[in-house]
């Protein structure tokens, strides 16, 4: 039997290998203390702008779309944007389009704001989820109360004092989207005019959103983890995005290693060939 | 809440309020168990044109509150002028949808057990894996039911409860779910390391601007171009002259930046300009009921 060339071992390398090799580089940046700072891209910036113009007592909409499968960007996300929104001692509720985003921001929010005395009902309140997201939007414009009717407690709206004689969605000061699906796109084309939508994607979401950046019907965005990071950093806290940037970082480099390693195995096998013809 | 707080809130009259909620559950159930056979038992041609009705009446109703304009005060004086005479109605279809949304629901669930019931009263082939998905279905619609009940306070919230719960949704769900999705991320490696070969000019530009958004994007572009490059961060003085300039624009995640705004965001533009025309499209086919399938 020819024994193979290097090359030709390279081009035929077992996936099981590739893949033990991707686990261990993720495993072990998310553990090392290495941490490198970020540089704020400009959407974050803006992102962080924008909240920093709230007043305190303001009202924002959270629509919290993320189940377990994204949450390793989302998450970080969420809990920075909750921390800059709580420091602006504004005052925030939530809505779902699925039940498990709905258990999932809920508990988030409840853990999150436990550490800072922010009161459920008082200044932050979970509206659950509803199944058409169009149809929600356009209830909440007209009439928010018969829309939401009770909150994911089963309280009636009408007995939380968060919202108290808010009539309309046009009353709130801002909306956030965080999610991995295309929400936002529902919430620019429903929403009052003037209210500003900031949005948290997926990184793999991110490429879409630049136009609606570009036209300013988004106010900033936060990509992923890497962009958890930079708000992380922006707010002087330590949180989930960095270990997360971390790991997507050194992934990244390694993904690029081999793609170079596997271009270069086969120019080396195709001169080989040449050769031996 | 107790249930007489969440039954109150149906609004139904004070004197024998137990009887009336009852009524209600009742007669809703056997309204619409009633309209399945119901349904089932019309011709196809019938059925057909029910459905084709059902779907047209319903596109046109959120079309022509769309673009209605709002003022109808003309026609009718009592009105709000900032809103038209159909969107009062747009509330009550929420809840139409919402009950549509939770009778799909139930259908699923049905067909979903009856299928892995059946693979495992009849002993088929890797029928251990549908006892599995019934015992966490029922595991987890026990638990997640009474978790809920116990949020709005109609049964008590013991720490027992909590604690499974917890365990089942946050220690079990949430973490098989996320692994689910990160698996994802080794087939990447994978076909990006077989199938991402220079073969054409194309395909080197277009490997070469992947590398460098993928490093421009993460802190690792940073790191290079400002650490250990030392290249100059933000925006260049007004002043400054073209190398400065140049340096200050050669920064990775400056590059990657500009890729994502320059080139991306006008490619997605225009694709987003043809999915939306294509969705107007398949819109229409669907409202008309032209697609296959839809009837």
């Amino acid at each position: 039997m020819q024994t193979q060339t290097i090359w030709q071992r390279m081009l035929s390398i077992d996936r099981r290998l590739l893949y033990l090799l991707l686990f261990v580089n993720i495993v072990v940046f998310l553990l090392a203390p290495i941490r490198m700072p970020a540089s704020i891209s400009p959407p974050v910036q803006k992102f962080y702008d924008e909240i920093e113009k709230l007043k305190p007592g303001d009202l924002v909409m959270i629509s919290s779309n993320w189940s377990a499968s994204t949450l390793a960007e989302n998450q970080p996300q969420l809990e920075a944007v909750l921390i800059h929104l709580m420091r602006k001692k504004a005052r925030f509720t939530f809505i779902s389009i699925e039940a498990q985003s709905r258990d999932i921001s809920y508990r988030l929010a409840r853990r999150v704001t436990e550490t800072t005395g922010y009161e459920y009902g008082k200044d932050w309140a979970h509206f659950g989820f509803v199944p058409n997201l169009t149809v929600a939007i356009k209830g909440m414009v007209n009439d928010l109360p018969s829309t939401i009717k009770q909150d994911v407690r089963g309280t009636p709206i009408s007995q939380l004092e968060v919202v108290k004689g808010v009539k309309s969605l046009g009353q709130y000061k801002m909306i956030i989207d965080v999610t991995p699906s295309g929400t936002v796109p529902i919430w620019i084309s429903y929403s009052p005019k003037g209210i500003p939508i900031l949005y948290c994607p997926t990184s793999v979401m991110a490429a879409e959103a630049y136009t609606y950046l570009d036209s300013g019907q988004i106010k900033g965005m936060i990509t992923g983890a890497k962009g958890a990071q930079e708000y992380e950093q922006l707010l002087h806290i330590k949180g989930l995005g960095a270990p997360f940037a971390n790991a997507i970082s050194f992934s990244h480099v390694l993904i690029i290693l081999f793609i170079l390693l596997g271009n270069l195995a086969m120019f080396m096998n195709r001169v080989q060939a040449r050769r031996e013809a | 809440m107790s249930l007489s707080h969440f039954i109150a809130q149906w609004q139904l009259p004070e004197q024998g309020r137990y009887l009336y909620a009852t009524l209600v559950v009742l007669g809703a159930s056997v309204l619409i168990l009633g309209l399945a056979p119901v349904l089932q038992s019309l011709p196809p041609r019938g059925r057909r044109a029910l459905i084709v009705t059902v779907t047209f009446l319903a596109g046109l109703f959120f079309a022509a509150e769309f673009f209605l304009p709002i003022d109808w005060t003309a026609v009718f004086p009592k009105d709000d002028p900032t809103r038209n005479f159909l969107t009062p109605a747009i509330q009550p279809a929420q809840n139409v949808l919402q009950i549509i949304g939770a009778l799909a629901l139930g259908l699923g669930t049905y067909g979903l057990v009856r299928l892995h019931l059946r693979n495992v009263v009849q002993k088929r082939t890797q029928w251990g894996y549908s006892v599995v998905l019934l015992v966490a279905f029922v595991t987890m619609a026990t638990f997640s039911i009474l978790n809920t009940l116990s949020e709005k306070q109609l049964v008590t919230k013991t720490p027992l409860l909590e604690t499974v719960f917890s365990i089942l949704f946050d220690y079990t769900l949430v973490q098989l779910d996320a692994a689910m999705f990160s698996l994802i991320a080794f087939y990447i490696f994978s076909a990006a390391y077989r199938a991402f070969r220079i073969r054409s000019v194309e395909a080197s530009i277009l490997m070469f601007t992947a590398m460098v958004v993928m490093i421009g994007v993460v802190p690792l572009g940073a790191y290079i171009s400002y650490t250990v490059l030392g290249l100059p961060q933000g925006p260049a003085p007004e002043n400054a002259d073209w190398w400065t300039r140049f340096l200050h624009s050669a920064g990775l995640p400056t590059i990657a930046h500009w890729i994502l705004t320059a080139l991306n965001a006008p490619a997605q533009r225009a694709i987003e300009f043809g999915v939306g025309i294509g969705g107007l499209a398949m819109a229409i086919r669907l409202w008309l009921s032209l697609e296959r399938g839809v009837t």
